[in-house]
């Protein structure tokens, strides 16, 4: 174990914290781009944005980044196009240059700020062209404030337009609905399994037979917290739903048995497989390897509170919790969690403002933030990452998920000589 | 009037590029009348992928939200200025107001308003609909002269000799720390002494100060031309290669009043330094190689003609075509572009991300592509990477002959080695005095053979051996594993198929 000395006294959190006291710089990504990656990842999706140039430039940039390298078509908007009305022209152009790619089966058009504003109407566009679904997709950043809800609307859209209505739902098969680290579906696949149930599909993904497919499914899993639209979709559709994740070991318990109650699995077998689960889990907790370390949470991923869960159980005091989204149904539970194991703030909707009054209250050992927090941080001296870079690529659930999170925030606390001989050289 | 249609676009718009321009200098604050996604693309995102800057500390948005596209932004701006007093974010600092293409979608004009919250206060309206990013760098620099620095020029103002302002460096300007190095490297060497580098090391208070330089030199060609006019004073363009760096030498020298002599000492001095390396290439076997070069070139207009003037008419390079920024109505756009790059891909190309995607969908593995302008994320910060000058010169044949000795590795047989851990096997060795029938060699009928060469033709010429080589294979094996006697046109298509 790793001997931890905190470098402070507690007396500074006797005073409860206070949120910034002004939200000037909001944290998250352009929302819009939550959408744009979802739907640029389609196989055979040709996205048409519809928006000016600056926005264009901006949300290609990071989607060629982060998204897909795929090229993207828009139409030419200016003031000129814009106050003559020519706004659905513009939007036809782009579907028609869009459907003129060869392998281009299905074109998702991106509705932004001014095509908002412009008045883009639904009822004026195609449906489809030359055979190919035109999906329109109203993501104006000004509505939607944070960039996992787009991904949220994005995946409603095309799902509201490919899900398989007729088939009958195969008995036993879960629908996962996340963008997680490709490994962690078939560690769920295996878990479930074991009880009898299966993975049907995991979306957003890259196929749209995932979303064709995702409406056979018995039961859906939102294992992160803000797919509301999606998961009300398949609600409307009588899919039984699974909030939260199956996450350390209370929460990877309480998941399966969840998860084996909506398919309706032989309550046994499945209460036989949660416990070994649990114990596993246990196991490896067993001796609190990040106990006393205090470490921030703050990304703008949206799946934020169920990282900060895994390092609670893993023996650290996460007092602290900041995501881009939005307080709902889907989040309660998580935040239930953590505030009866002593995380004192959840902070939804967050600006830079209150991450570092958050710095300020405590003295924190490890903040995994946004790249703006994470260089704050680093400026104290304080290791630091950027959440959405280092936490998409290992894997999170069960277990084995566990064991790769915990073994990762340890590292990077290890890291603390470098982080400060760093700081004295440079400032 | 027709829609035109954009793929991938290239230049962004004037808000991006004044914003860049105001965002170098420490004692501004800028709020952008904006929705929060135009504050986070350019402060945070994207800036961190072109500048390598963690976030631009100095920008803030009204954070535009669906009441406010209603009712106006008004209430936004003045809760935003109240905050960032409340903070002291304005302490000796000057407030900047810039529009937006969402705010003048709304005609959000706070020009008056503004002046009202804060007299010393301005109000850009940015053009962001219509403007380029090219037009928004050159508004922002004459803004700012005109607001900061004309006015407050003493009426007795001398510029003093041997002076140099260096204009244009700033934020998402690819290359520009390398660039500017070598340009204050020559200004040096002719014994001048540089006045301001504007905006990049420039402040609002030091922008009377651009008045003072003998001579102004802008660094690009593409924006900073109108200031220099603007200031009155001879100007030159940042200069290209081994003889443009040469003639720009002596053009400087002769605007600052150089002896002549002096000039041509640092000439001198520098073909056996920094140029020593561009004469043992070229009378080493690396320049043979120019020859058989064919490039293409994306970027702003200064890289364009300059990479067209050095590797082009100096070291004898083939440009096949090129596109510079903004871009002229005979260039290609990005639609163009995009099919040249599918039909034939050059062995090099300049560019930015947009021609590196169309690469990877042409899977065009025999071309070499090297980053030259944005978008696109990349790191330029050292001084060590310049285009511009006599070290741009050596730098950019120095890359260009490592990307032939990486094509040439490349393409040489390679036996790749399996673990018997992972499943590989030993090859299996026949029995003695048998010889495998996969090495004979079949006829070709013509059409193959047409075929086969019209491929090898848009390949480039370096990668011509080796792709011979490995289509002449593929197409025999197919030929043999169907047990044909005669390889046609029909089993070459089947292994072209296969190979990509």
């Amino acid at each position: 174990m790793n001997e931890i000395i905190p470098l402070h006294t507690d007396t500074a959190s006797q005073e409860p914290y206070k949120e910034g006291a002004c939200k000037l710089h909001p944290q998250t990504m352009c929302p819009a781009f939550g959408a744009l990656r979802v739907l640029a990842r389609l196989e055979g999706a040709q996205p048409a944005m519809v928006t000016d140039t600056g926005c264009l430039y901006g949300l290609t940039f990071v989607s060629h980044f982060y998204a897909a390298r795929k090229s993207i078509v828009a139409p030419e908007l200016g003031t000129a196009e814009l106050s003559s009305g020519m706004i659905q022209e513009a939007a036809n152009a782009a579907i028609i240059e869009a459907a003129s790619e060869p392998n281009v089966s299905v074109i998702p058009v991106i509705s932004l700020c001014v095509a908002e504003t412009a008045g883009l109407a639904e009822e004026l566009l195609p449906t489809e062209i030359d055979g190919k679904p035109v999906v329109l997709v109203r993501v104006p950043a000004y509505a939607i404030h944070s960039h996992p809800e787009a991904k949220d609307l994005a995946l409603a859209a095309v799902m509201r337009r490919f899900v398989d209505r007729t088939s009958p739902p195969e008995p036993n098969t879960l629908l996962l609905i996340g963008e997680v680290f490709p490994a962690d579906p078939l560690m769920i696949d295996g878990v479930l399994r074991k009880m009898g149930g299966r993975v049907l599909a995991t979306i957003p993904g890259r196929s749209v037979d995932e979303l064709r497919m995702a409406g056979r499914a018995s039961a859906v899993a939102a294992l992160h917290p803000f797919y509301r639209d999606t998961v009300s979709l398949l609600r409307e559709r009588g899919v039984g739903v699974v909030s939260g994740a199956p996450i350390g070991a209370d929460g990877s318990a309480a998941w399966l048995r969840a998860v084996g109650t909506a398919l309706d699995l032989d309550e046994d077998v499945v209460e036989q497989v949660a416990e070994e689960e649990e114990q596993t889990a246990r196991d490896v907790l067993a001796h609190k390897p990040l106990q006393g370390s205090t470490i921030l949470v703050s990304g703008y991923e949206g799946n934020e509170m169920l990282y900060a869960r895994l390092l609670v159980e893993g023996g650290a005091r996460v007092p602290y919790v900041s995501t881009s989204i939005g307080q709902s149904m889907l989040t309660a539970a998580d935040e239930a969690w953590l505030r009866s194991h002593g995380t004192e703030a959840i902070v939804y909707r967050k600006a830079i403002e209150d991450d570092l009054a958050a710095m300020e209250h405590w003295a924190f050992d490890l903040v995994i933030g946004t790249t703006t927090l994470a260089a704050h941080a680093k400026e104290r001296g304080i290791p630091a990452v950027y959440y959405t870079n280092m936490l998409s690529v290992r894997p999170l659930f069960l277990a084995g998920g566990m064991i790769a999170s915990i073994a990762f925030a340890q590292d990077l606390m290890n890291r603390k000589p470098i982080y400060n001989r760093m700081l004295e050289f440079f400032q | 009037m027709t829609i035109k249609i954009i793929r991938d676009i290239s230049d962004t718009s004037s808000y991006w590029g004044a914003t860049w321009v105001f965002g170098c200098f420490p004692d501004i604050h800028i709020v952008c009348d904006a929705p929060i996604g135009c504050y986070n693309l350019l402060g945070v995102a994207v800036t961190d992928y072109t500048d390598a800057l963690p976030h631009m500390a100095n920008l803030t948005p009204t954070s535009i939200r669906e009441e406010d596209v209603i009712n106006g932004t008004a209430g936004a701006l003045k809760r935003t200025i109240d905050d960032l007093r409340s903070l002291g974010s304005l302490d000796g600092k000057r407030l900047l107001v810039l529009s937006t293409a969402e705010s003048e979608m709304i005609s959000a004009d706070h020009g008056k308003y503004l002046e009202q919250l804060d007299p010393d206060a301005r109000f850009f309206w940015s053009q962001s609909l219509e403007q380029d990013e090219w037009v928004g760098r050159d508004r922002a620099l004459l803004f700012a002269w005109q607001e900061y620095g004309k006015p407050f020029v003493p009426a007795d103002q001398q510029v003093r000799p041997n002076t140099v302002n260096i204009i244009g460096p700033s934020l998402g300007c690819f290359n520009a720390p390398a660039d500017l190095h070598e340009l204050k490297r020559l200004v040096a060497g002719l014994g001048a002494e540089l006045n301001l580098v504007y905006p990049y090391a420039g402040s609002i208070a030091s922008t009377p100060q651009l008045a003072d330089a003998a001579v102004n030199i802008v660094m690009y060609h593409e924006f900073g031309e109108p200031l220099a006019r603007e200031l009155d004073q001879p100007y030159l363009f940042a200069p290209f290669g081994v003889f443009g760096t040469t003639q720009f030498l002596r053009e400087l020298g002769v605007l600052l009043g150089t002896p002549s002599a002096k000039v041509e000492a640092f000439i001198e001095t520098e073909k056996r330094s920094t140029l020593q390396a561009v004469w043992d290439l070229w009378r080493g076997p690396q320049s043979d190689w120019f020859a058989t070069v064919d490039v293409a070139i994306v970027a702003g207009r200064s890289y364009v003609e300059g990479l067209k003037s050095f590797l082009g008419e100096e070291l004898g390079m083939k440009i096949v075509w090129s596109s510079g920024r903004p871009r002229r109505a005979d260039e290609p756009d990005n639609i163009e572009i995009r099919k040249r790059l599918h039909a034939r891909a050059p062995a090099f190309i300049f560019g930015s991300i947009n021609e590196k995607i169309y690469l990877a969908e042409a899977n065009a593995r025999g071309a070499h592509f090297i980053p030259a302008v944005f978008p696109g994320p990349v790191v330029r910060r050292t001084t060590g990477t310049p285009f511009m000058g006599y070290a741009g010169a050596a730098n950019l044949v120095q890359e260009i002959v490592n990307r032939f000795y990486e094509m040439v590795f490349n393409f040489l047989p390679v036996e790749t080695i399996r673990s018997q851990e992972a499943g590989g096997r030993s090859p299996e060795v026949a029995p003695k005095g048998t010889i495998s029938t996969a090495s004979q060699t079949l006829p070709w009928t013509k059409e193959a053979t047409d075929r086969l060469n019209a491929v090898l033709e848009a390949i480039p010429y370096l990668a011509r051996i080796s792709a011979s080589r490995s289509l002449q294979h593929a197409a025999g094996q197919a030929a043999q594993a169907r047990g044909a006697t005669e390889v046609t046109l029909e089993i070459v298509e089947a292994a072209l198929a296969h190979e990509r």
